[in-house]
């Protein structure tokens, strides 16, 4: 088996990892202890492998790990700060979007995608944001409402002033 | 899945793709997305040459035709305000189909279309645009007829040739109109059948020309030559929609598999059709 390098950065930390040609992101990942980034269907069906790279979500079980040479790579265990949730994840505990959270990392990182595009999105956007992760538990409901809640919450005080006035 | 590559080749022109392509003498594979090459799962694979980095990542305008190069996303397509524009958004709209938001992040034009898949979302629009691809390959760079090269690759003479760019000219808007229809079981399934229509009237509600192109019903994306004649030089009205509709249903011949019987596919072709040429009438202005 031939090796090669891939450098690239994991969560704001610079990462120098020995893999395979054919290696598959997630398999790379998983193997360097990204236990958020779930193997679901390893089709690009399911979501549950979504991480963001360069900002954008993909689907890791469908990407070669060389492909991902010098890119920037967010997995769920990059969201949160050391002593406080994102507003994401906040929002997802406080509308019951979780379950046994095996699609949670994905559809939470697909919606911060959304939301550092569209801050305000309609409920509409958010399902399309979300149609390429299946919940086996809760259903969808919830995780709708939390994306929409979370982005309420980030709203500045002055727009959510003129919304109470009008 | 892919223990026996040897090597990943990262190259940052179509010269050094081509040159590695042709030194594995048929062992490689191009990837763009991965989302075809990858879930393809094929263990003879020995070299993978990816071409994200090789410059194909474009959309352009060079005096009335638009290229868009091979390693374009659905996602760049679906966001191009150029693209939302151009033939009232048909190819937009066909990437804004194509799979979840993360498989159009990945997913490439070229790779939709040297992928060979009959159900290809943009195949059809490309196809009524009369779309020609542009082969780099081991003689010089030549273009044919996207149609030809789609044939090809489903032929399997395309394995030692890179599909560079997709290269159209931008039809006339006036009293035009365009639309894609796509139906699937949901939101992020496969087209079980596909349809890209286009037509253009005169003044007085005469069908100029009509464009019709359906995927999934066929080993290849087809164009509609039959359903477009009959509707060249007519009056536009409902008998004429539904004629067209009914020649497109006679002219498919879709297989049954897990997704759809064969005669639902076909009875899918003829009202999409149906609801596609609908469309394209009231965008062009034109109430039936």
């Amino acid at each position: 088996m031939k090796h090669m390098e891939l450098r690239l950065t994991v969560n704001g930390v610079a990462k120098h990892w020995t893999i395979a040609p054919g290696d598959i992101l997630l398999d790379v990942l998983r193997r360097e202890g990204y236990f958020g980034v779930k193997r679901g269907c390893e089709t690009g069906e399911c979501g549950a492998c979504t991480v963001l790279v360069n900002g954008k979500p993909i689907n890791s079980c469908l990407m070669f790990a060389a492909q991902a040479e010098g890119a920037e790579i967010l997995t769920i265990e990059g969201l949160a700060k050391p002593e406080t949730l994102d507003p994401l994840q906040e929002a997802f505990l406080d509308r019951g979007a979780v379950q046994c959270g095996f699609c949670s990392g994905g559809m939470i990182l697909a919606a911060k995608a959304l939301l550092a595009h569209h801050p305000h999105p309609s409920e509409a956007e958010v399902r399309e944001a979300l149609s390429g992760h299946l919940c086996r538990c809760t259903g969808y409901r919830k995780p709708v409402e939390a994306v929409l809640a979370a982005s309420t919450k980030k709203r500045p005080a002055r727009a959510k002033a003129a919304e109470v006035s009008r | 899945m892919f223990e026996g590559v040897e090597a990943f080749y990262r190259p940052t022109t179509v010269r050094e793709a081509l040159h590695l392509l042709r030194k594995a003498k048929g062992t490689a594979r191009i990837v763009a997305g991965g989302t075809g090459v990858v879930p393809g799962g094929d263990r003879s694979v020995r070299f993978l040459i990816d071409i994200t980095r090789a410059g194909l990542s474009y959309i352009r305008k060079r005096g009335g035709a638009w290229t868009i190069g091979a390693t374009t996303t659905m996602a760049e397509i679906e966001d191009s305000a150029e693209m939302r524009m151009l033939a009232g958004g048909l190819l937009a709209s066909a990437a804004a189909a194509c799979g979840s938001v993360e498989i159009r992040s990945m997913a490439t034009v070229g790779g939709n279309m040297a992928n060979g898949s009959p159900a290809a979302d943009l195949a059809p629009p490309l196809l009524a645009l009369d779309a020609e691809a542009a082969i780099a390959g081991t003689a010089a760079r030549r273009k044919m007829p996207l149609a030809d090269y789609l044939a090809a690759v489903c032929a399997g003479k395309m394995k030692n040739a890179l599909l560079v760019e997709i290269v159209f000219l931008e039809p006339s808007a006036a009293r035009g109109g365009w639309c894609f229809q796509k139906f699937g079981r949901t939101a992020v399934d496969i087209s079980l059948v596909n349809v890209a229509a286009g037509l253009q009237l005169d003044a007085r509600g005469r069908v100029k020309w009509a464009r019709i192109a359906l995927g999934a019903v066929a080993p290849l994306p087809l164009r509609m030559p039959a359903a477009e004649a009959l509707m060249t030089g007519r009056i536009l009205d409902r008998a004429l929609l539904a004629e067209a509709a009914e020649s497109v249903s006679d002219t498919v011949h879709p297989i049954g598999d897990i997704r759809a019987s064969a005669d639902y596919r076909r009875e899918i072709s003829r009202v999409l059709t149906g609801r596609a040429l609908e469309q394209c009438a009231a965008r062009a202005g034109y109430s039936l």
